[in-house]
């Protein structure tokens, strides 16, 4: 009875310190993701979600990120946004203000991208993304930050090592979905090509969604050119084309800017995706590849069935850039992590990285990371050639 | 010429799946006066069987590819059926003729149906390898023989449908249903066994789309949905609860979206598709060959 009588206020005691425990352990700090999970680009947002859970899990491992004396463990919360602005809108509103999510760690589509800015960049909110237009860039968006390459990095290093590969091309025919993404990046496509010395005989559009590309088909293999450009097309539309393509005879010069899962475009095209230039893909199981990109891409292969490329590792990316910036700004309020982000240096799973990007958007926030072309050899992506960007190259020889 | 006949090849790949789909719909409105919103998802569920037991039989099971996408078709078939059956007991039957009501029912059952898809397969897109391989040469225009075999196949079932309209009994009472319910109940049909009899068979008209279309494209949980749209307009445009409306709207949308989609491009293609069934509801709301009612 004795001890019964000391025993109860003892145990509330440690009861009370074992919550404490927990409480501060449990600190969440919640990152958001806005992808495509169903439809054509599916392959990306799944892809997507998996990389930040990796990076999350390996940063919680770590010992999570501390931050005014507190520790917090991050958590993946993850939203379809079907690649349409509505979704996208609708998938900002339901993080920031009911989840209250402060980082949205990864987000695909440059009009879904556009609709969650109108919220995020009032609310002060860190929105990385992988979009692809211009329009999302600059000084007015300051809370914007680009976690891969995007046209105006890849197009001219990527269309001219194909010039090069095949000095004889003269013509080039492209095919864009029409949306935000397909309409900032076509004119540049065009112009670069122009620049090469190779004319656009033809630049269609088609709706997301369609199934049925025989007409598109025939009107490019009767035009004939020497190169077909899928430009944004996601691999499974890219890959029905191709199909179609094959069929009609068409044998040219086959270049996906926005050529990421070669599993994807392979599983519709078959053999016909064969020796296919991408431009957003990458061997992330080759020589050249950091052992981080290897493990992650082993793991994805292993979940996923595919392995991981430009678009979907970014997540990973986003997330240690995130943590070099709250550690950095010794807070986890997002308008201190932001003004830290453009000099923050840290280990992206390329190896080390910064932001840069103010000569072409006047504002640091792309992040830097190599260009990497591949090709389409025996059903895999094979990397062909790569180049650093300007600043990285200083950022690494500093 | 060669563009001629392989624009003309495009219009029929084109239009066998349109055909087929909204043959289903148009068959759904004309006995049960109701529109059917999930009509995609019969369509949707069945190509995705395909994509399942495609694999497992000739994987885990060891049989050839055609005996594999055969009992594929079959399963697609009768989980379809099931479906349509319990759907129609569970909801359809109670709104028969109701139209604001069928509309509601149907877009709540399609976002229930596209999330189970979506959670049972998942997003990415799927493949199921070509059953009928090579290319075929006709006139001058190349088509793959699965589409050839596509066109074939959706217009032996377009005849069968045709024969079973208008020389069974069944087809008389979905007639004579369509055509005066109150009229037809006098005359001692069964109507509630009659719409039962025409909505499966509109459901099954979508699964025999689905299981054609899964070889030759890429499936996904709201592949059906694309196909529904299209299926609208075909309908409007040829006629409300009409057959033989639904086969030349089907044909016609999709000449314009060969067509159109070679001189033009996809996108005016399809922009040319709404701008026409705006005109056609504005000056001839019937449809081609539909009744004013």
């Amino acid at each position: 009875m004795q001890m019964a009588k000391w025993m109860r206020p003892l145990g509330a005691a440690a009861l009370t310190l074992m919550f404490a425990q927990a409480g501060a352990a449990q600190e969440t700090l919640k990152l958001g993701i806005s992808a495509p999970m169903s439809g054509a680009a599916a392959t990306w947002g799944l892809g997507m979600e998996w990389a930040a859970e990796q990076a999350a899990e390996r940063v919680n491992e770590e010992g999570g990120v501390t931050a005014g004396g507190k520790t917090y463990m991050f958590e993946i919360v993850a939203f379809d946004n079907k690649y349409s602005a509505t979704e996208g809108a609708r998938n900002a509103q339901t993080m920031l203000n009911r989840d209250g999510i402060n980082f949205i760690a990864g987000s695909i589509g440059t009009a879904p991208v556009r609709a969650m800015q109108a919220l995020t960049e009032r609310k002060g909110v860190i929105l990385f993304n992988t979009a692809w237009g211009k329009s999302v860039k600059g000084p007015k968006y300051p809370n914007t930050f680009t976690q891969m390459n995007t046209p105006f990095e890849i197009l001219s290093p990527f269309y001219n090592f194909i010039k090069e590969e095949h000095p004889d091309v003269k013509t080039v025919a492209l095919i864009s979905p029409n949306d935000a993404t397909g309409q900032e990046l076509e004119p540049v496509a065009v112009e670069t090509w122009k620049g090469l010395g190779v004319e656009a005989l033809a630049s269609d559009w088609y709706e997301r969604g369609t199934t049925e590309f025989q007409p598109i088909a025939t009107k490019i293999a009767s035009l004939n050119p020497d190169i077909v450009d899928f430009s944004a097309a996601p691999p499974t539309d890219a890959g029905s084309i191709l199909k179609e393509l094959e069929v009609l005879g068409w044998d040219g010069v086959m270049v996906m800017s926005a050529g990421t899962s070669v599993d994807s475009l392979t599983s519709v095209a078959g053999d016909a995706a064969e020796g296919a230039y991408l431009g957003a893909s990458a061997d992330f199981s080759g020589e050249t590849a950091t052992e981080v990109q290897k493990e992650l891409n082993a793991g994805a292969r292993e979940a996923l069935g595919e392995p991981l490329n430009g678009i979907t590792i970014s997540a990973y990316d986003a997330i240690m850039a995130l943590r070099a910036a709250i550690q950095k700004a010794d807070s986890v309020d997002p308008a201190k992590v932001k003004d830290v982000l453009s000099s923050v240096r840290f280990e992206s799973s390329y190896g080390p990285s910064g932001f840069g990007g103010e000569a072409t958007y006047d504002y640091p926030q792309q992040m830097l990371i190599p260009v990497i072309v591949t090709q389409v050899q025996n059903g895999k992506a094979v990397e062909l050639t790569r180049s650093n960007p300007a600043e990285l190259d200083a950022l690494l020889n500093e | 010429m060669e563009l001629f006949v392989q624009l003309l090849a495009n219009t029929l790949q084109i239009g066998a799946v349109y055909v087929l789909f909204a043959l289903g719909l148009t068959l759904i409105f004309g006995v049960m006066k109701i529109v059917n919103f999930a009509h995609g998802a019969f369509f949707t569920a069945a190509a995705l069987i395909v994509t399942s037991v495609v694999p497992f039989a000739t994987v885990e099971m060891g049989m050839p590819l055609w005996a594999g996408y055969l009992l594929s078709a079959v399963a697609a078939l009768v989980v379809v059926l099931c479906l349509g059956a319990l759907v129609y007991k569970v909801g359809f039957q109670h709104v028969l003729k109701d139209l604001n009501g069928s509309f509601i029912l149907s877009i709540g059952l399609l976002l229930i149906l596209n999330g189970v898809y979506l959670a049972i397969y998942g997003g990415a897109p799927r493949a199921v390898p070509q059953v009928v391989p090579g290319t075929v040469n006709i006139l001058g225009a190349t088509l793959t023989a699965q589409r050839l075999a596509l066109v074939i196949v959706a217009a032996i079932v377009t005849g069968g449908l045709y024969l079973l309209i208008e020389r069974t009994k069944l087809g008389l009472a979905l007639r004579a249903v369509a055509l005066d319910q109150e009229a037809a109940m006098l005359q001692g049909m069964p109507y509630r066994r009659v719409a039962l009899y025409g909505f499966l068979i509109g459901a099954a008209l979508a699964a025999c789309a689905g299981v054609l279309m899964a070889p030759i494209n890429a499936v996904t949980p709201v592949s059906g949905d694309e196909f529904l749209i299209k299926a609208f307009i075909i309908i409007i445009i040829g006629g409300l609860g009409s057959v033989t409306g639904a086969i030349v709207g089907g044909l016609f949308i999709a000449m314009i979206e060969s067509i159109g989609g070679y001189f033009f491009d996809p996108s005016t293609a399809t922009l040319a598709m709404f701008i026409l069934v705006i005109g056609f509801l504005l000056v001839r709301p019937q449809g081609i060959l539909g009744n004013v009612e």
